[in-house]
């Protein structure tokens, strides 16, 4: 039977990718959490949060625990509700489906996975892959002049919400035993803001939604801590920021205040003590100094936080270590930035001038950063499930049912 | 008189307290652990369902009874709710199942040398960088250590937040 369609799921820890590979455009990207409001009933499953209107004291529910699915029936009512959005009048069961797979991935784990997908689901055929093999695919389409592209050989580092990996590639599969992995991810670098700035600043201790939101926007990667640092010392701070928290009625996500609106409140405020009225209402406001380079700072040196783990240039440096001595000059001259935590401004050039000097100096160095580093990998995805070679690769339902496990074994990666 | 020594040399005692090496790596583990948590709390089984209603006693008995039985109410089970096995009431003791459990289960220990799996892929503590020292208060450079507790502070300031603040405040 031929298949009408095949969905494309990239299950993070903290967002979902689904999308259709005949539409390859425009997937759908929503947090991969139940979201709870404090004292009432009613659930947002998946999707849902999208169109929340008050996401302040949230209780967030999420099926994965340190990048891998422990909760699968939450997981699964996530995916069933958005796919039947998704998949409008078709039926799962005439679709394939391409899930990423995390790296080194318990039996376990991937048998649930399969289960969920073929069983409960209803996909007629399943093809899982670790994302970095699939970024690497979407990458080496967009720049296939690189020698490294061609030979499907790269370094892709994979700065996800749970933890970041440095993944060596080669003919376009992951080289597992030369898997680094940095227990750190946007995850606990959100918590860790979270913490800094209740104690600094706001108590923020039950907002880790609204302060992912927060991070995003005015984290960055410091080029010279100690400088910055000492730049950050005192009232005329350049890294000062006043974040403007949520009103609860027109500004669902707050926003930065910009110096006009700063000048503004001064003035108004002003004017009202020179007539002698009350005194007008602060905006709560957050502020934020140095927390702005320093949460991120923690994945480049994670011993900064406690953490007794090697940073991010030394774990890449360690994969391509691990690697095949011939593929060092290929690995090095292609380094691919992919995750969510990669988007922070300065990222790459802060993990060029940290990995320069760990590579010998006869190699060339290059990093990239992936166009849209959240999505690289569901793009990748999508190009592979529109191939001809999805079939070959895909386990259908009936050999899942006959063989069992044994039916999965061709994937090794 | 005796026992009113004993008692302000105690509470001296207290105060002077250093925590010792152990314990302020424990503190350190803790902290680490909270980063990967969520902030949801797992609900009472059939707390989401409408199918029992805590029904507040009759003030009479309240007070025959006394104050302490203010606590406890009667819960009257409206309607055929789910039946609360024995295994569920235990899965429910243990909490749900996370990744750690999942992970002794693999038993990735047993698999023969040399094999790449999740223990493999640690990257292991750095050898190119030693840990820097940043202020547990302002989160600049700090110079200085706490007598007592051993976070690092900047300034007379910074130290005068700490020891009001944070400082042994994870031992009570």
């Amino acid at each position: 039977m031929a298949l009408q369609d095949v969905v494309v799921m990239d299950v993070g820890g903290g967002s979902v990718k689904m999308g259709s590979a005949r539409q390859a455009d425009t997937p759908k990207v929503f947090p991969n959490a139940s979201a709870k409001l404090k004292g009432e009933r009613q659930t947002f499953v998946g999707e849902a949060m999208l169109g929340m209107k008050d996401v302040l004291a949230l209780s967030l529910r999420r099926p994965v625990d340190r990048g891998y699915v422990v909760d699968w029936s939450l997981q699964r009512e996530i995916l069933a509700r958005a796919l039947k959005g998704l998949l409008g009048g078709l039926s799962a069961s005439s679709c394939g489906l391409v899930l990423t797979e995390p790296y080194l991935n318990l039996p376990a784990l991937r048998e649930a996975a399969v289960r969920m997908a073929l069983d409960e689901l209803g996909f007629a055929s399943i093809y899982m892959a670790p994302p970095a093999a699939l970024a690497l695919r979407w990458h080496a389409q967009q720049m296939p002049g690189l020698p490294a592209n061609a030979a499907g050989c790269g370094l892709v580092v994979d700065a996800g919400f749970s933890f970041t990996h440095a993944v060596p590639v080669f003919d376009w599969r992951v080289l597992p035993a030369a898997i680094r992995r940095i227990d750190l991810g946007g995850k606990a670098l959100t918590n860790f803001m979270k913490e800094l700035v209740s104690y600094r600043s706001v108590n923020m201790m039950d907002e880790t939604y609204l302060l992912e939101h927060i991070k995003e926007q005015l984290c960055f990667v410091s080029q010279d801590t100690a400088a910055d640092l000492r730049a950050a010392r005192g009232r005329a701070s350049p890294f000062r920021r006043e974040y403007v928290l949520p009103d609860g009625l027109a500004d669902t996500w707050g926003h930065v205040r910009t110096a006009e609106e700063a000048a503004a409140a001064a003035a108004a405020a002003q004017q009202q003590q020179r007539q002698g009225g009350p005194q007008l209402p602060k905006q709560p406001v957050l502020m934020v100094n140095n927390e702005r380079f320093m949460v991120p700072e923690a994945l480049f040196r994670p011993t900064d936080i406690g953490m007794e783990e090697a940073g991010l240039a030394e774990a890449i440096a360690a994969a391509v270590q691990a690697a095949h001595p011939h593929l060092h000059g290929l690995l090095w001259s292609n380094v691919l930035l992919t995750g969510g935590t990669a988007r922070c401004p300065g990222f790459r050039e802060r993990l060029f001038a940290e990995l320069r000097p760990l590579v010998p100096d006869d190699y060339e160095l290059a990093i990239y950063l992936a166009d849209d580093p959240v999505l690289c990998a569901w793009r990748g995805a999508a190009l592979l499930a529109a191939s001809p070679s999805y079939p070959r690769l895909a386990v259908t339902r009936q050999e899942w049912r006959s063989r069992g496990t044994a039916a999965l074994a061709k994937w090794e990666q | 008189m005796s026992d009113k020594r004993k008692l302000r040399s105690r509470k001296v005692s207290e105060r002077m307290a250093v925590v010792d090496e152990a314990d302020r790596r424990r503190v350190i583990q803790a902290r680490l652990a909270a980063l990967e948590q969520d902030n949801h709390k797992e609900d009472d089984f059939g707390a989401g369902s409408d199918d029992e209603y805590e029904l507040p006693a009759a003030s009479g008995s309240d007070a025959e009874e006394g104050p302490t039985s203010g606590r406890k109410k009667k819960k009257v089970k409206v309607g055929g709710g789910m039946r609360k096995t024995r295994g569920m009431i235990e899965a429910k003791a243990k909490g749900p199942k996370v990744f750690r459990d999942f992970l002794e289960e693999a038993e990735l220990e047993r698999l023969p040398e040399g094999e790449p799996s999740y223990l493999t892929a640690a990257v292991g503590p750095p050898r190119t960088a030693a840990p820097r020292k940043f202020c547990s208060v302002c989160g600049d450079l700090s110079s200085y250590t706490c007598t007592r507790c051993g976070s690092r502070y900047c300034s007379r300031r910074c130290h005068a937040v700490h020891t009001e603040t944070r400082c042994l405040k994870f031992m009570a």
